[in-house]
């Protein structure tokens, strides 16, 4: 206490020493040694608190990379970047001329688009490959259902192939030649895979006899047969075809071929189809390994610009014509993360702020233990500069000790994650700072209030006006602080709700909304409790139990006291917040999923398998655990004409009573408008016998395949008029509103007259489409539109397997599929660790700041327990009166907390767009986490029945003899 | 018989050569409605022994006996029921529960006797007419000045008739005037109520005012003085159940 303070700004005087406070050592350690306990409370907080926010930053960047290449991987060759470009017309004098060095074009095409593609792109794009595909040729042997494509590929290298059977495919003639038109097929040598040989049979020098989609003969010969001397280059990616038989890439019940083609054959190939039936071109694909978060908004804008300075379709010219979906990938990706960005920032605001506030309650009970020791030391001459070095010294190394060891561990933590940016320097320090500061500067500042306020002079006045005007002035200030907190909670609120979580726009203040509206609420309840606790200790006093009127008279007493209330109930609001993010996530991804596939499996069938449609989906109903099949052709951007404007929106064609059925059989919303439409009713008994329950399952497919001649006769609405023909019923769902019921619609066909509709009630959402229109399949065949199913749902556990046995050419998309994949995609994964983690550790932060709070009131508590037990009070009912004391503070977080956290998750989770991660079309309804409320609740009702006696055991140890003279325990 | 009798108690703090004794070989005997004063210096032990006496604390050695029942021998129950129905006392800092009212904090004591609610209300009312705050009954602790404060304290040790009232420095925090008045008023409870009272103090007005004072030293008894022809004077001849209600 060797100090002495100087007044502020004053200069020292010449030639003498400026003499810094220097901290009294013993008084430094002996505090520290009789406080061990709130300041290793302080360190674990500070270090539990520092690791997660300086790893989830990080985590979250490296998340962030690992969602933008997984995005990649997954849109798989839609994030190509593909250039085709026409070849040179090759009109001759009397029909086509044969140009010998198309494979030279090829290559040209290649290098010019290497030089376009710009440095961005360029370097997170693998070597391309160029190359040129034919049309699918039926192979007309009779056998089977087989079609035929030939392809040419080309790389700088490759891809090689090693010809084990006769050789490469020659020109059919050397050199320029024209080709007269009438003349027959023009022969194409072709080399076969050795798995494509065996298949069909075919040696070197046979032909292959193949007809195109009108019947046309082609004449393709068998050169040779090769084994790839590297099936898994990338080359034959664009290609697979060439290596191994397709089962059902062309229709139900077929399998795609591949044919070879050389440099020399394909110009004959070229010959062999209309000029611009295979067009040359290069194919990109993005490395996903290189690609970052960094550089996604660059690429993205380099593939916009590239897309929208290249040729139109429509020109007639070898211009190259640019086309990628990578631009749409990485922008969705892109706003995923930005809403996960959002949405890890609330969490970490969330735990940030109860951190604080713990650390504010430890510093407060600090203050309380060395009030005594601070008044003396004050009184015996040591001066606020000496004492707050100390204070400060002390919490100066706790806390940056706990921080040090708390970004150790964060480090450790994100070097052993999987996929971790081994040039991590500690980016999320920023988010530690709150925390460190408080560590630091809390206790030091309560000291040296409390020893100020020890010594100073001034004193209550005697007279009662002027102590009520300090009591109004103590309220205004109060009032005005808790107005503030309400203010910026409302414009954090506003933000959000008018802003969202936009990327690049600063999300600090939207993001804190949560947390500010919790501590709003918190702030009210504070304003509540000393009413609710004088009401009860009003009852109590009227009952005839001593006990019950010493809690409540307790709970009065120290029921007024802000940073406990404002701790606990933060932490488990916080905490209930956090597991309602984590189980609305999980439900939205489950929900999600069943939009998305409509169904236990959707089968999204090419374009030429609809014929076999019917047949596909009997055979699927057929199979054993399968409830439900139902075919129907889904259109996306179809077009819409209302009376005001043109709208594309999904329009999806099904038989509308096997469609109901099917809705039924799922947890997707009832659509009841369904009923309004024709064909809603099962077919009658007898009209056609239903396999395995499912009536309308075979009929579905035959209604909507095989168009006319399923026509089920006249319905309801859709029997021509004459002259005009009547309107068709239809539902409609519009994002927008631009789709009504009651209003008037045409439907815009290229291969006929419009086909008017007209809409009767809300159409259900389908695949997550914001614009929908549902017609009846037969319907709308009626009025003369017959649709070919494009798409299989089906239901049952057995649905799955029995979609990807089905044989069909299709993408089967499992429901249960989707969801692993969405469930297992690094932003989801993410976000759902991190909330629970957040939960957890606001949770154990809760329990802290209960435990510190009892810590804090204890002495008063036990001081006035040891005065009723001089009145009579027996040791055993000293418990029961100190947990009816901590039980309103307990009851109000295991209430009023989760309440709050629900509250503000209604209200905040539709702006964080958790809809991004989930895959659902909407924002999701918060999913209340009942499990984790309970918990949260009756942890803290637990703590209640835990401290009290663990107090009280304690306490038995200190001699109640004490009390008499000084009144401390 | 002795109301209170004390013998050969000892107690010491600490042990070795650090060992503190506060009490050696103490023994006096109180008559049933005296008013005894404890006096003696600092660190004499005077608050040792009335820890002992009251049951707050136990001795190494010797025994208590309080109308009849020996303290000493008494396990934690046994003692809350001895303070609950024999012993009271006074605490220098009052020892009120600030967010009751003067009434209830001298009801506690009967909520603890489970005396039936009338009968503790009146009681109550006769208790706060005694001390002279029978105007005050719905005031809190904090609205009220330290002599009052003191006043509902003394209320609430008599309010269950105990037979013995133990006060240790009950002037303590008050100004001379004050502490006076309060003194005046054990003096008239004890001759009211036949309560006998052990007070520890330093002040020699109570001392003028007990019927017996003791000395204690170093943890001995120095020297046991007899009544004082002053103390027939004292103030409050009537019993509690006997005052008239205030004007």
């Amino acid at each position: 206490m060797s100090s002495r303070s100087r007044p502020a700004g004053a200069a020292p005087r010449a030639g003498r020493r400026v003499r810094f406070p220097v901290p009294h050592w013993p008084s430094v350690a002996g505090r520290a040694r009789a406080d061990a306990g709130p300041l290793l409370l302080t360190a674990v907080v500070v270090a539990i608190v520092a690791a997660l926010t300086a790893a989830v930053p990080v985590l979250l960047r490296s998340t962030a990379d690992d969602a933008v290449r997984d995005a990649v991987r997954r849109a798989g060759t839609a994030a190509d970047v593909t250039v085709t470009a026409r070849w040179e017309p090759d009109d001759g004098e009397i029909g086509r001329k044969r140009f010998p060095r198309l494979a030279e074009d090829v290559t040209a095409l290649r290098d010019r688009a290497l030089d376009e593609l710009g440095g961005d792109l360029r370097r997170v794009l693998l070597p391309p490959v160029a190359g040129a595909l034919s049309p699918s040729l039926k192979v007309t042997d009779g056998s089977v259902l087989r079609t035929l494509r030939l392809g040419y590929l080309s790389t700088a290298g490759g891809p090689a192939v090693t010809w084990t059977a006769g050789g490469a495919p020659g020109a059919t003639v050397e050199g320029s030649v024209d080709v007269p038109p009438a003349g027959p097929p023009w022969q194409v040598s072709i080399g076969l895979s050795e798995t494509a040989a065996d298949v069909l049979g075919f040696r070197p020098g046979d032909r292959i006899p193949a007809a195109d989609e009108n019947g046309n003969d082609k004449n393709v010969v068998v050169s040779g047969i090769f084994r790839p001397t590297d099936p898994a280059d990338p080359a034959w990616r664009q290609a697979p075809w060439l290596l191994e038989p397709a089962p059902g890439a062309d229709g139900f019940g077929t399998t795609r071929f591949g044919g070879l083609l050389s440099d020399a054959s394909l110009p004959d190939a070229r010959l062999a189809f209309a000029p611009d039936a295979m067009p040359r071109t290069v194919w990109f694909s993005p490395d996903p390994d290189v690609l970052t978060w960094d550089t996604a908004e660059r690429i993205t804008a380099t593939a916009v610009s590239l897309k929208a300075t290249s040729a139109s379709s429509s020109t007639f010219d070898t211009t190259s014509s640019w086309n990628t979906q990578l631009d749409a990938v990485l922008r969705d990706v892109r706003e995923q993360i930005a809403a996960a960005s959002a949405q890890a920032a609330v969490l970490l605001i969330a735990v940030l702020t109860v951190a604080v506030l713990v650390l504010l309650l430890a510093a407060e009970l600090l203050v309380r233990r060395r009030a005594a020791t601070l008044t003396v030391a004050r009184q015996r001459g040591a001066g606020l500069p000496a004492l707050a070095g100390e204070l400060l010294l002390e919490s100066l190394t706790v806390t940056l000790v706990a921080a040090a060891a708390g970004v150790a561990l964060a480090r450790t933590v994100v070097a052993s994650a999987p996929g971790a940016s081994p040039g991590w320097a500690g980016g999320g320090l920023g988010w530690t700072a709150p925390v460190v500061l408080t560590g630091i500067a809390a206790a030091p500042v309560l000291g040296v209030l409390a020893a100020a306020r020890a010594t100073r002079d001034r004193r209550v006045p005697a007279n009662r006006s002027a102590r009520t005007r300090l009591r109004r002035t103590a309220q205004l200030r109060r009032l005005a602080a808790e107005g503030a907190v309400v203010l910026v909670a409302a414009g954090a609120f506003t933000a959000l709700h008018q802003r969202g979580v936009e990327p690049g726009a600063a999300v600090a203040l939207p993001a804190a909304a949560p947390t500010l509206g919790l501590l709003a609420g918190a702030l009210l309840l504070l304003r509540l409790l000393p009413l609710g606790t004088g009401l009860v200790l009003r009852r109590a006093l009227r009952s005839r139990r001593p006990l019950a009127v010493f809690g409540a008279a307790r709970a009065a007493e120290s029921g007024g006291r802000a940073l406990p209330l404002l701790t606990v109930v933060a932490a488990a609001g916080l905490s209930v917040f956090a597991g309602t993010v984590a189980a609305t996530v999980e439900t939205g991804l489950r929900d999600g999923a069943w939009r998305s596939t409509g169904a236990d499996v959707r089968l999204d069938l090419a374009e030429s398998a609809g014929a076999s449609a019917a047949e596909a989906t009997a055979a699927i109903a057929g199979q054993p655990g399968v409830r439900h099949a139902v075919a129907g052709r889904v259109v996306d951007a179809a077009r819409i004409v209302t009376e005001e404007v043109t709208v594309a929106p999904r329009l999806v064609v099904v038989d509308v009573a096997a469609f109901r059925a099917l809705l039924a059989d799922t947890p997707l919303p009832d659509a009841p408008a369904l009923a309004a439409l024709p064909g809603s009713s099962p077919a009658p008994p007898g009209s056609s016998p239903a396999p395995l329950g499912t009536g309308s399952t075979a009929e579905t497919g035959q209604t909507a395949g095989s168009g006319p001649t399923s026509q089920a006769g006249p319905t309801a609405g859709t029997e021509p008029a004459r002259g005009r023909p009547e309107a068709v019923p239809v539902l409609v769902l519009s994002g927008d509103g631009s789709l009504r019921p009651g209003m008037s619609l045409r439907l815009l066909r290229d291969e006929g007259a419009a086909v008017p509709l007209t809409a009767v009630g809300t159409a259900p959402a389908i695949g997550g489409a914001p614009d929908v229109v549902l017609v009846d399949a037969s319907a709308l065949a009626a009025a003369g539109a017959p649709a070919e199913p494009n798409t299989i749902w089906a239901t049952g556990p057995g649905a799955a397997r029995a979609a990807a046995n089905s044989g069909i050419g299709a993408d089967v998309v499992p429901r249960t599929g989707v969801l692993r994949e969405r469930r297992d995609a690094p932003l989801v994964t993410g976000l759902r660790v991190l909330a629970w983690a957040s939960a957890a550790v606001m949770l154990a932060l809760g329990l802290a700041g209960f435990a510190l709070s009892a810590a804090a009131s204890a002495p008063e508590r036990w001081q006035t327990l040891t005065r009723l037990r001089t009145i009579g009070l027996r040791p055993r009912d000293t418990r029961t009166v100190a947990a009816a004391e901590l039980l309103p503070l307990a009851a109000v977080a295991a209430v009023a907390g989760p309440a709050l956290g629900v509250l503000l998750a209604g209200v905040t989770l539709g702006p964080l767009a958790l809809r991004l991660l989930t895959g659902q079309s909407a924002d999701p309804l918060p999913a209340l986490p009942w499990l984790t409320a309970a918990g949260v609740a009756g942890v803290f009702l637990l703590s209640t029945l835990v401290v009290a006696p663990l107090e009280s055991a304690v306490r038995r140890r200190q001699r109640l003899s004490e009390v008499l003279r000084v009144g401390t325990p | 018989m002795s109301l209170l009798r004390v013998r050969g108690v000892t107690r010491t703090f600490g042990a070795g050569p650090a060992a503190v004794h506060a009490l050696t070989d103490v023994s006096f005997d109180v008559e049933p409605g005296t008013m005894v004063a404890l006096v003696g210096r600092s660190g004499s032990g005077k608050t040792t022994l009335l820890n002992v006496i009251g049951g707050l604390d136990r001795p190494d050695a010797g025994t208590v006996h309080v109308d009849g029942t020996e303290v000493t021998a008494l396990d934690e129950d046994g003692l809350s029921m001895l303070r609950r129905e024999k012993v009271a006392y006074v605490f220098q800092t009052f020892g009120l529960i600030p967010v009751l009212s003067a009434a209830e904090n001298v009801g506690a004591p009967l909520r603890l006797a489970r005396t039936p609610a009338a009968e503790r209300e009146r009681r109550v009312a006769l208790l706060l007419d005694l001390v002279g705050l029978g105007d005050h009954a719905g005031q809190r602790p904090g609205e009220l000045s330290g002599g009052q404060q003191q006043r509902v304290a003394i209320a609430r040790a008599l309010a269950a008739s105990p037979r013995l009232l133990i006060a240790d420095e009950p002037t303590g925090q008050l100004d001379a005037e004050t502490g006076r008045s309060v003194m005046a008023l054990l003096r008239g409870v004890v001759e009211s109520e036949g309560v006998t009272a052990l007070i520890s103090t330093h002040d020699p007005v109570m001392m003028a005012l007990a019927d017996r004072v003791i000395r204690i030293s170093d943890g001995r008894v120095e020297d046991q003085d007899a009544p004082r022809a002053e103390q027939q004077n004292a103030p409050g001849a009537r019993s509690v159940e006997e005052r008239d209600p205030p004007c």
